[in-house]
């Protein structure tokens, strides 16, 4: 049973709940009540992106508990005090298991956590970690290592670019590792990126994208834009490129490089079992190619089949523990040492990178 | 193809949905209305224009139902300040957010599918010049919106319609004193800046961006609006404002890929910074500024 609301929906059906209260009162909940799922996501659930990630990620959940389970996807809700309304609203409603999909909804999603302690919080890529309310955040990077290296065996210009949202260190992991895995294929490879400080601009998006394609860059990597505006921009000059969360294939048949793709379904599936079973405590769950939370699928038939078994190997070393891309040395930028021969970054550390490493021309925003 | 040679090939493109908005906004601001409401207009334009061209209707279809539609909810704004007389600040809000609201609805199903741009024409002999030549390669709209800013200039300029617009604006008691329908120079007024605006949204989701995404305008129509105030409403300023504005957005991009170190936050705010300093050196005279101000900018008309 899944119900797609929008905000100005959800006004209507606040005033009509308000309306049955005053009329008839509010029926305590039962016993056997469904137990009611929230996602709250930032930006309309499209084909593709973001919140088509998460929400496809409650797929298997529904699935498996069918009647039990009563989700509500509540899309396009802007960061901020709207958000917290609509987060309190749906707990007061009886929801016990909330999903707040947007780092801005961090202090509204723990309030909502305080103060109700049974319900369960689950909340996108933030640090704050409480007994009921758990961050979730993915290893893209891995996936970006995997891609920079069919990336540089793909490239004849040696010069690979990004259009990137906000220099986050989420971001920049995901524009390091890329770089990483191309330098292990051509070394002197080079990547530049466009900030475009914003998460939603789809015409500057495009703009980006071809300013890129001017400086000779011939594979782009769309980094976390939510519409196939990047995507589409390649398709059109015939160059390779990739996004993350969900497949843009269908808007890049011909170019398509593949997609660093999230499911969410076996986290918040093991999160409702703990919900339901009593034992859910909060922790930072983050989550890559080991967890089968990020995958790279659709893979272009253009990579060379050695490259490509080359990368299915990094893959399973990556996957079973034996390898990660910021294992040193690592230079930064500015040639200094980022990571020290021998060591490796662990994930604190990777959550907060705030440096490019050398081989990225951009430079980092301050 | 260098970072110049991407900014002078791109600027007019990037130029058009503001210029379009804006020459809208500035002939429904010399007949005294002030209508809030651009960035709602061009949401519900480009989504009706993407749902026609999706379906494949064709481009031309598409901006007709874009002006068509922008026009029509314009309308409604034109019936509650012009015929009840009503704040034209709020109403134009209240549209604006009306316009949002329909165009989040229609687009529903639409969410972030992509259609085909025009293709690009290019002048024959000019578009072969080195480094500039890419300016004279665009697609028709351009071409279209740059003979309309020629022709609202000129209608401002040379014109019987064009003095009885400024009439309206400046003095509706003394214009309906001689005769001039006030009411039904503002209605004209209104509706054909709804219709730019229309237009405007159009080029921005089947022209330039070809896709639909809920939210996609991004300030866009409050840009336009800023630009004929910065523009002194002045046709000619407000296009060079268009221009600018275009032309620093594209640059600041170009700059990151070329790896300029320069902070991105500060590219990225660039464009509003040249603009507005460039326009307001140029209407800094505050003489011109009373001069071409409309002096019955927001009042609603009474007789």
């Amino acid at each position: 049973m899944l119900k797609n609301l929008n905000r100005r929906i959800l006004m209507k059906a606040a005033a009509a709940s308000g309306l049955a209260a005053v009329l008839g009162g509010r029926s305590a909940l039962a016993a056997d009540e469904p137990l009611g799922i929230t996602l709250v996501v930032p930006s309309p659930v499209g084909d593709v992106g973001w919140g088509r990630a998460l929400a496809d990620g409650l797929e298997p959940v529904k699935a498996a508990y069918g009647d039990k389970v009563k989700v509500t996807i509540i899309e396009n809700i802007a960061e901020g005090p709207d958000a917290d309304r609509i987060m309190n609203k749906t707990v007061a409603d009886g929801n016990k298991f909330l999903i707040a999909g947007s780092f801005g909804y961090q202090n509204g999603a723990l309030q909502a956590a305080h103060r109700n302690p049974g319900v369960t919080v689950l909340h996108a890529s933030g640090f704050q970690v409480a007994p009921n309310f758990s961050p979730f955040a993915a290893k893209y990077f891995q996936g970006t290592y995997l891609m920079g290296m069919a990336a540089a065996a793909l490239s004849k210009t040696g010069k690979l670019g990004s259009v990137s949202a906000f220099a986050i260190p989420e971001l920049i992991t995901s524009i390091n590792a890329f770089t990483l895995g191309a330098q292990a294929v051509k070394p002197d490879i080079e990547v530049s990126v466009v900030w475009v400080n914003s998460w939603f601009d789809p015409a500057k998006e495009q703009e980006a994208a071809k300013a890129l394609l001017a400086q000779k860059c011939d594979v782009i990597f769309s980094n976390a834009q939510d519409t196939p505006s990047v995507i589409a921009v390649c398709e059109e000059a015939g160059i390779y490129t990739f996004n993350l969360n969900s497949s843009m294939k269908k808007y890049a048949p011909k170019t398509y490089l593949g997609c660093v793709a999230t499911d969410w379904s076996p986290f918040f599936k093991a999160s409702v079992d703990a919900h339901l079973a009593g034992t859910f405590k909060g922790a930072n769950a983050f989550l890559g190619v080991g967890d089968k939370v990020v995958e790279v699928v659709d893979w272009s038939p253009d990579v060379p089949a050695d490259m490509m078994a080359r990368i299915k190997e990094v893959e399973t070393k990556i996957a079973n523990g034996g390898f990660s891309p910021f294992t040193g040395r690592i230079a930064k930028a500015d040639g200094s040492d980022g990571v020290p021969a021998g060591a490796t970054l662990t994930d604190a550390e990777i959550v907060a990178m705030d440096w490019h490493v050398k081989g990225v021309t951009t430079p980092l925003p301050k | 193809m260098n970072a110049v040679e991407f900014v002078l090939a791109g600027m007019l493109a990037a130029a058009t949905p503001f210029l379009l908005a804006s020459l809208g906004e500035l002939v429904a601001e010399r007949t005294g209305v002030l209508n809030l409401g651009v960035e709602g207009l061009m949401a519900f334009g480009a989504v009706l224009a993407f749902i026609i061209v999706y379906h494949g209707g064709g481009h031309f279809l598409g901006f007709l139902a874009a002006g068509a539609g922008s026009a029509a909810l314009s309308l409604v704004f034109a019936i509650v300040t012009l015929g009840f007389r009503a704040n034209q600040v709020a109403t134009g809000l209240a549209i604006g957010i009306l316009g949002q609201g329909l165009s989040a609805l229609f687009g529903k199903t639409y969410e972030s599918l992509t259609v085909r741009g025009l293709p690009k024409l290019a002048l024959p002999w000019l578009s072969d010049i080195p480094v500039v030549g890419g300016l004279f390669t665009q697609d028709v709209v351009v071409w279209l919106s740059l003979a309309a800013t020629l022709a609202i200039w000129a209608m401002f300029a040379y014109t019987k319609a064009g003095l009885v617009i400024r009439a309206v604006g400046e003095n509706p008691k003394a214009a309906h004193a001689i005769g001039y329908p006030v009411i039904a120079v503002r209605l004209a007024g209104v509706t054909f800046g709804g219709a730019m605006a229309g237009f405007a949204g159009a080029y921005a989701a089947v022209v330039y961006t070809p896709l639909w995404a809920d939210g996609m305008i991004a300030g866009r129509g409050w840009i336009a609006i800023a630009l004929v105030v910065f523009g002194t409403w002045l046709t000619g300023r407000i296009f060079l404002g268009a221009c600018l504005f275009g032309a620093v957005s594209l640059l600041a991009l170009a700059a990151q890929a070329t790896g300029l170190d320069v902070p991105s936050q500060l590219l990225s705010s660039l464009p509003y910074l040249v603009t507005i300093i460039v326009l307001g050196i140029i209407s800094s005279d505050r003489r011109m500024m009373q001069l071409n101000g409309i002096a019955s900018l927001g009042d609603p008309f009474e007789h």
